[in-house]
This record gives structure tokens, C-alpha cells and sequence, in this order.
């Protein structure tokens, strides 16, 4: 080989690298301080209002528990908790035993086509959760098409789903997807060889299953039983929708019916409501984090098959499970979204006359006509892109501090972008209200779109990091280091390696917030003006109007961007991948 | 290029000491190696040096440039060093060209002039047909070879290696370690480098400093630490080794003789050992053995491999069993075996 012992004269060593003017730390501080401040923020004028005496915007009041009192007073209250916690309990047993049944029978068994079953039980995440409750309502609701079948048709006595077990059954099939995905994952990560040994010694499947696997998942499905609860303390759009008939409140719609309703505005006990129910979550969730290790604080769709596994053997009830899987992702998902698209186009729900009389387009002119509708959607819009992609950006760079960087604060970070997910909706969304009536700045946002926008996002920025932070775990540290040595500073470190080779995640994470943008509400229905509807909250209010059509054709438009943004986001990333 | 000084290094993880005061200089143009066991704090020493680690006492001073001590601690991206990562970490978005211009366009360097730089650099390492290809379709010796113009590129002030064959197999290994090595001669690198393996460690240094336990134990050329290693870690841990213990005596022109039962007329040794008892390390090919019947000692022939080059022989010697390293095809029992005098050396 040869080696040029002298270098030539043109080509000279570039000046070694000098100390930049302004340190990296100062944009890690302000990424820093952003991230903490929308997290942490809202909660002070939140508590704080539930202490005073008249609300903040009025001259004059004293500290005082009387918000508190007057909300112990209310006998509609308690019978709120009491309608909740027994929501919760069923949703959660109900919820748990069924995905824990799920992911057993997909990940560990010969199931025929559990490789399909694997996408589509994970796809309610991903459906709008209005669109769901509102398709639900169209065909097993009261006057549903199903329910006016069997009782009216068949003359069969009926299931009620706006009575608490009915309202808990529609709670479970919408955090069955969450149960699944933590169990898949715990499955995902423990030996199979444990279970080979078991039936090595004799058992047979069912054996393996109850004595070796179930065991093996304790410590997830008790964090899974912890979280799923935590969730349905919250949940605000099935009692609005299915608890309304049979007058049925649940703690979340008890704060929004006395919001909307109340004889004076913005009522202080509301804020004190808020406050607890974020007390008794925060506490719970705290409790989850005692319970299980730190690897399981994220929900991760392991990809990891078993390798040489062998699965247990379902033997004759092979086809019968599989089946009977298939049903499930029918009734629940599939018949509803077609009574969605029903709904939208038919006069009335009646099974007396085929429907294809009773078509009507009514529903869909009146979106196109009517600009409240119309500017949900386009503000909508805005938010899930402009919102979702702003988001991403924050949070990437909000995870390389926390993980990436010598930023001396980074360790509070990675709390800050878990904890607005595990804060209940509305409360932030009061929370926010509060905020911006307090501050001048919040003055900027309060009339506007921004206001709603920033709550949210950053209702929704966990799941951004959820998404981002395992693909940067899985970048090798020496691709910092060797920029760093290379003479880049932290930024440039940042933005020419590190986000770069993120892209596919940064994808993924905007395709996730786009979605979950769209369909959420619940942080907004304070916060909605006229001018700045969202869909949610638009789809919510026209439904306690009694207009029902035009909130089917919104959801039905809801769920096909849903589904033109995932086929969109899987082409991009498949691409990208490739490169 | 400037010299290294490393000053009284000290550096403990949660309590565990990595680094114990550790001291040492690499001159201009010179190739060190840091040797060692893995957690032996090779690494952490040079990582020290890179800036991504900071130590918790001590300095290090590149030429007249603090990298660290006196209340500075320069960053990394700020030291100008150039260096080879044991995962080579060639950024996977890049093509090759692109990776090796990074480190040129950081510095701002002008685009004409940072492509002829490229070229010239690529041409260096022999990848300039290369250039446009991405890191997953290159081999492993090309990555390589890609890292290391990467870190040769904007001329630094001194290369770091950081274990960079451990991930080559054997024969592509020994082709780099000789390329590696004339590549810095020519372009006259000061050089450290870290490595576990004692044959690299003694085929491309000038100087190897053999660490353990946080401590530096031995430091020289690499026949000074091969033939007077001074500890037993480093005679064990650079080549084979055969330990004796005896009664020390003094013996001609100055030495030792080592008095053992088995070597009742005793080992003459080099150099001086104070006390009255001493322990030896002799090199396996350093001791004779014959299937004759007169001169050295009795011994017996317990276990023979061959092992291409030579043979390894387990050999018996009264209690004692010893290994010994010979080109002669001997049959299992009874032979002579002699240390020569001189080749036996103390050890702590």
C-alpha cells in the first residue's frame, strides 16, 4: 500500500474548533423551561381557584373551603363517585380479564391468523373514541338498530346500554387495547423457555397458561388493573353520550354538566372537584409506579417474536377461538363504524322501514353548510397538524435533553412528559382556563384557537415521548460522541445526527398526535368559544342539542382522515425505512 | 503535534474507584497504548481525555491547552481530538463522504476546500471509489477504515483509538493493525490507543502502559514490559508466564540466583531483589528442554499440544508444573529442562 508521507500544500488542516458565544445549555434551559411550564403550570391556578371565595376575574375574595364544602353538600356528587368507582370497577375487571385473554391467545397460542388479530385488536386506539361511542349508540344504544331489532322485531327482552354494566362493557372494549398491549409486551419480554419446561414436565396448555404464564404476568396486570382504573375515573365521553338517558352522571360529566349549567359561572367547587379527583389519579399512578418496574412505565408493541417457540396447541378449539375473535373485533368495532356511516344517512333508525327508504343526505349537507360544523373540521385540522407537528419538535428535543444531554436539570424532564397523560382532561382543561384568565399572556391565547391548541397538545405530548424516547434508547451513544469529538456542539449534535436518524420515530409520533388530536376533547370542553370549535367538543354539543345525523357524518369524516393520515404516515415511513 | 500529560487522574463511580492516580505522558509523534482487562479503567482514561468523561481529580494538558483541571473543562467538541470508536459509530444517515466531510464542515470550512480534503483523506484509507456509499453496504474493516479518516480528517492535535480491531475477525485484523500503524507513522499521529489485546498492544506500540484495577502498573517499550514486567498481573497478562518461588542469594557480577527445591543449584536472575525470598517469572519459550540425558534438570513431559508453529508442553519438574514453548516434537515422559540465566526476571 501506499501512503502519502506529505500532504499537499492547498488542501491545510481547517482551524481547530473555538467556544461557541452562547452555550448549548442556554436553548437546553429555555426547551427546559417550556416543557415545565405548560406541564406544571396549569395546576397552580387551578388549586388555587378552588380556594378562593369568588372567582379570580372578580375584585375582592378570601381564601376559604368553601368550594370544598359546597361540593360535599352536593348528594349528586356522591351519587356521581358512586356511578363512577362502580363504572370503573366493571370496565377494569372486565377490561383486564379479556386483554389479558387476548394477548395470551395471540402471542403464545396456534391460533389461526393471529398475526392479523395482533393489528386489528390494537385498532380502537387509533378510532376516534366519539366516533366509537357514537356508533355503539347506533347499533346497541337504546334506540339502536340491533336493540330495536331484538326488542321490537323479536319481541326479546334487551340489554341496556346506558345502564351502568352497559356503560362499563363500552368502558372495557375502549381500554381492552391498552390491557393488550401491556401484556404483549410483558409476554414479549419474559422467557418462553419457562413455559417449554412446564409442558417438558407434562402440562398440558391449559395447565401452562393458569400455573406458569399468568404467574409470570403478575407484576403487568396488576400495573395494567392500576392504570385501566385510573382511566375510567376520568372518562367523560361515555356518560355524556350513554349515561344522558337514564341520567346517569359520572364524576367527569358531573364537573362539565355544573360548569355549563351552573346558576353562577365558572363555580369554584367545580375547581375543588378537579382538584381531588387529580389528587386520588396522581396517587393512584404513583402507587402503579411502586408496584412495577421502571421498564414497564411505557406501553410498547414488542415486535420481538419468540424465535424458535413453539406455541401451546389450542387443538380443537382452534377454530372456534379464532372465530370467536373475529366476532368480538366485529361487534365491537366494525358493526358500529358501518351504524356510524348508517346513522349519518338515514332519516331515522328505525328497523320498521329499510333504510334505503329513510336515505336521506341531510346529515352531510348540513356539515357542509352549517359554519359551526365546517369550522370544526378545519380547525380541527389545524390543530392535529399544525399542533401535532409543533409537538413532535418540542418534545424531540425536550427527550435528547432528558437523555442525551448534561443539561443539570435533564432528570426532570422525563416526569414532566409522562405526567400531563396521566392528568384526567378536564382537569387540565380547567386548569388551563384558569391559566390563561390569570396571566396577561393567557390573554393572547384566551379568545383564540391557541388557547385549545396548547391544552391539547400538551394534554397529548406523552405520547409523542412514548414513541420517541424507546427509538433513541436504541441509538448508540457513540454516534453523539463521535459528533461531539468531531468538534459540533450539542445542537448541531442534535440536529445533524441525532433527529436525522429519529426520523422514522418523529414520523410515527406525529402520525400518533395528528390522530389523538383530532379525536380528542375532553382538556377543551372548557375552553371552547364560538369561532374556535373543535370537532370533539362540536360533535358533543350538537348531540345534547338532540341533532344526531350531523354528528354521525362528523364522525364518520373524523375516522376516514383517520384512516387516509395512517395509510398516508405507513407509505411515508415505509419509505423511509427503506432509506 | 503537542504531547499528552495525564497528571494524578482520579475518578470514582458511585463509589467505586476506576481511577487512581494515574500519570503519564505521550510525546509528540509517539503511539501509546493503554492495555488492560476490561474494567481494568483503560477506557475511562480515555474518555477522560476525549472530554466525555470528567474526572473527579487530576489534569490533562494537550501541549500548552488545559483540557481539564484548574477549574476548566474544555468540551469535547472543543479539544480537537480525532477518534475511533470501538463501534466505529459511523452515522448511518451519511454516506461516506458525508461522515468524513462532517468534522470539515463543522469547522466551516469552505465547500471546494472540504471536498478536496475528503478526497485526499478517502484516498488515504483507500476508500475513494466509496465515497458515495452508505455505512450498511460497506464491510467491517471498510467501516473501519471510514471512521478513521473521519477522525484523521480535520488534522487533529491527537488520535484516540478506542479498541477499534475488536471488532474485525482475525486474519482482517492483523492486516489492519500493520496498516494502521504505518498510516500513523507516516502521517505522524500522536497516538493513544486502548486495547485488551496483548498482541496488538505489542506489535504497533511505542510505549505501552499496562493497566489494572484502576492503577497503572507497568509502563515501557513493549520488549521492557514483555521481558521485565515487574508485576505478575503484567507478566500474566502480557504473554504466558511460569511463576517460581525460592530463597534469593546473591549471586555473580551483581545478580540474583533463585534457590528452589526443585532448582537446587539455583536460577540466576537479572536485576536485584531485596528480602530473602522472591517469586520469578520465566517465559514458556524462554525455557529449554531436550529429551538428552545430561545437563539442567529432571522434569517429565505431562501434556503435549501442537500448536502449528510450536509445541506446548505441560511439563513436570518435582512438584512444580510449568509451561514451555518449544519447536522439538518430544514424547510424553521423562526429559532435561534448563532456565538459562538471564531470562528469569523478579517479579512483585
Amino acid at each position: 500500500m501506499t501512503i502519502m508521507t506529505e500532504r499537499p500544500p492547498d488542501v491545510v488542516g481547517p482551524a481547530p474548533p473555538r467556544a461557541r458565544w452562547l452555550p448549548a445549555s442556554a436553548g437546553q434551559g429555555l426547551v427546559w423551561f417550556v416543557v415545565v411550564a405548560l406541564v406544571v403550570g396549569p395546576f397552580f391556578p387551578l388549586v388555587y381557584s378552588s380556594l378562593r371565595s369568588k372567582p379570580i376575574y372578580l375584585p375582592g375574595g378570601t381564601f376559604t373551603l368553601a368550594a370544598y364544602r359546597t361540593l360535599f353538600a352536593d348528594p349528586l356528587f356522591w351519587q356521581a363517585v358512586r356511578n363512577t368507582v362502580g363504572f370503573a370497577l366493571g370496565a377494569t375487571v372486565l377490561a383486564v380479564a379479556g386483554g389479558t385473554a387476548l394477548a395470551i391467545l395471540c402471542a403464545r397460542t396456534n391460533l389461526p391468523g393471529r398475526k392479523a388479530y395482533r393489528l386489528l385488536l390494537i385498532a380502537p386506539i387509533v378510532i376516534p373514541p366519539l366516533g366509537l361511542i357514537v356508533g355503539w349508540l347506533a347499533i346497541y344504544g337504546p334506540g339502536g338498530y340491533l336493540t330495536q331489532v331484538v326488542s321490537t322485531n323479536l319481541h326479546l327482552p334487551v340489554w341496556n346500554l346506558s345502564s351502568i354494566p352497559g356503560m362499563s362493557l363500552l368502558g372495557a372494549v375502549i381500554t381492552i387495547p391498552v390491557v393488550y398491549l401491556t401484556v404483549q409486551a410483558a409476554l414479549a419480554g419474559t422467557d418462553s423457555s419457562l413455559e417449554d419446561a412446564a409442558r417438558s414436565a407434562g402440562a398440558r396448555p391449559w395447565r401452562v397458561i393458569t400455573r406458569v404464564t399468568l404467574p409470570m404476568l403478575r407484576p403487568a396486570l396488576v400495573n395494567c388493573t392500576v392504570l385501566i382504573f385510573a382511566l375510567c375515573l376520568e372518562i367523560l365521553g361515555i356518560p355524556l353520550f350513554l349515561g344522558a338517558p337514564s341520567n346517569i352522571d359520572f364524576y367527569a360529566s358531573y364537573l362539565y354538566r355544573s360548569w355549563s349549567s351552573g346558576a353562577n359561572p365558572d363555580p369554584a367547587f367545580v375547581s375543588a372537584g378537579a382538584v381531588l379527583l387529580l389528587v386520588v389519579v396522581s396517587g393512584l399512578l404513583i402507587l402503579r409506579a411502586r408496584l412495577s418496574g421502571s421498564e414497564q412505565r411505557f406501553i410498547a408493541a414488542g415486535a420481538r417474536g419468540g424465535g424458535t417457540y413453539r406455541p401451546l396447541d389450542l387443538g380443537r378449539w382452534r377454530w372456534p377461538a379464532s372465530i370467536g375473535l373475529g366476532a368480538y373485533i366485529g361487534v365491537t368495532c366494525v358493526i358500529p363504524l358501518l351504524g356510524l356511516v348508517l346513522m349519518s344517512c338515514v332519516k331515522a333508525l328505525t328497523t320498521l322501514v329499510a333504510p334505503w327508504h329513510l336515505f336521506t343526505a341531510d346529515a352531510w349537507h348540513t356539515v357542509a353548510s352549517d359554519p359551526t360544523l365546517r369550522r370544526s373540521i378545519t380547525n380541527s385540522l389545524l390543530i392535529a397538524g399544525g399542533g401535532g407537528a409543533a409537538t413532535v419538535l418540542l418534545v424531540a428535543a425536550a427527550t435528547l435533553i432528558a437523555h442525551r444531554s448534561g443539561f443539570p436539570l435533564r432528570r426532570t424532564l422525563a416526569p414532566a412528559l409522562i405526567y400531563p397523560r396521566a392528568v384526567p382532561g378536564v382537569i387540565l382543561g380547567i386548569g388551563f382556563f384558569w391559566t390563561y384568565l390569570m396571566f396577561t399572556p393567557g390573554a393572547l391565547v384566551r379568545n383564540n384557537l391557541w388557547g385549545e391548541a396548547i391544552a391539547l397538545c400538551v394534554r397529548n405530548l406523552t405520547l409523542a415521548y412514548v414513541v420517541i424516547y424507546p427509538s433513541l434508547a436504541r441509538i448508540n451513544a457513540e454516534f453523539d460522541r463521535a459528533a461531539r469529538s468531531s468538534g459540533a456542539g450539542w445542537w448541531t449534535v442534535a440536529r445533524r445526527i441525532l433527529l436525522p436518524i429519529l426520523r422514522p420515530a418523529l414520523l410515527a409520533a406525529f402520525v400518533l398526535m395528528f390522530i389523538t388530536l383530532l379525536g380528542d376533547y375532553d382538556p377543551v370542553v372548557f375552553l371552547q368559544k364560538p369561532g374556535t370549535e373543535v370537532l370533539g367538543v362540536t360533535m358533543l354539543q350538537t348531540w345534547q342539542r338532540g341533532v344526531v345525523g350531523p354528528v354521525a357524518a362528523l364522525a364518520v369524516i373524523q375516522v376516514v382522515i383517520v384512516a387516509i393520515v395512517l395509510l398516508l404516515g405507513a407509505r411515508v415511513l415505509r419509505r423511509l425505512r427503506r432509506a | 503535534m503537542p504531547d499528552i500529560r495525564v497528571d494524578h487522574l482520579s475518578k470514582s463511580f458511585s463509589g467505586t474507584k476506576v481511577l487512581d492516580d494515574i500519570s503519564f505522558t505521550v510525546k509528540d509523534k509517539e503511539f501509546v497504548t493503554l492495555l488492560g482487562p476490561s474494567g481494568c479503567g483503560k477506557t475511562t482514561t480515555l474518555m477522560c481525555i476525549a472530554g466525555f468523561q470528567t474526572p473527579d481529580h487530576g489534569r490533562i494538558a494537550c501541549g500548552d491547552d488545559t483540557f481539564v483541571g484548574d477549574r476548566i473543562d474544555r468540551p469535547a467538541e472543543q479539544r480537537n481530538l480525532g477518534i475511533v470508536f470501538q463501534s466505529y459509530a459511523i452515522w448511518p444517515h451519511m454516506t461516506v463522504a458525508q461522515n468524513v466531510a462532517f468534522p470539515l464542515r463543522v469547522r466551516k470550512m469552505s465547500k471546494p476546500a472540504t471536498r478536496a480534503r475528503v478526497a485526499e483523506v478517502l484516498a488515504l484509507v483507500e476508500l475513494g471509489a466509496l465515497a458515495g456509499r452508505y455505512p450498511h453496504q460497506l464491510s467491517g474493516g471498510q467501516q473501519q477504515r471510514v471512521a478513521l479518516a473521519r477522525a484523521i480528517a480535520p488534522s487533529p492535535a491527537v488520535l484516540l483509538l478506542d479498541e477499534p480491531f475488536s471488532n474485525l475477525d482475525a486474519k482482517l485484523r492483523e492486516r489492519a493493525r500493520d496498516w494502521l500503524q504505518e498510516l500513523q507513522h507516516a502521517l505522524g499521529l500522536t497516538t493513544v490507543f486502548v486495547t485488551h489485546d496483548q498482541d496488538e498492544a505489542l506489535s504497533m506500540s511505542d510505549r505501552i502502559l499496562v493497566m489494572n484495577g484502576g492503577h497503572l502498573l507497568r509502563e515501557g517499550t513493549p520488549e521492557e514490559v514483555y521481558r521485565r514486567p515487574g508485576a505478575r498481573f503484567v507478566a500474566e497478562f502480557v504473554g504466558q508466564c511460569n511463576f517460581l518461588t525460592g530463597a534469593v542469594r546473591a549471586g555473580p557480577d551483581g545478580g540474583a540466583v533463585l534457590i528452589t527445591a526443585e532448582f537446587g543449584d539455583g536460577i540466576a536472575v537479572q536485576g536485584r531483589h531485596d528480602g530473602p525470598r522472591g517469586t520469578i517469572a520465566v517465559r514458556p519459550e524462554d525455557i529449554e528442554i531436550s529429551s538428552g540425558v545430561e545437563g539442567g534438570t529432571e522434569a517429565s513431559v505431562l501434556h503435549a499440544s501442537y500448536l502449528g508453529d510450536h509445541y506446548h508442553y505441560r511439563v513436570a519438574v518435582g512438584a512444580t508444573q510449568l509451561s514451555v514453548h518449544s519447536s522439538r516434537p518430544l514424547a510424553p515422559g521423562p526429559v532435561r529442562l534448563r532456565i538459562p540465566p538471564g531470562v528469569a526476571t523478579f517479579v512483585d
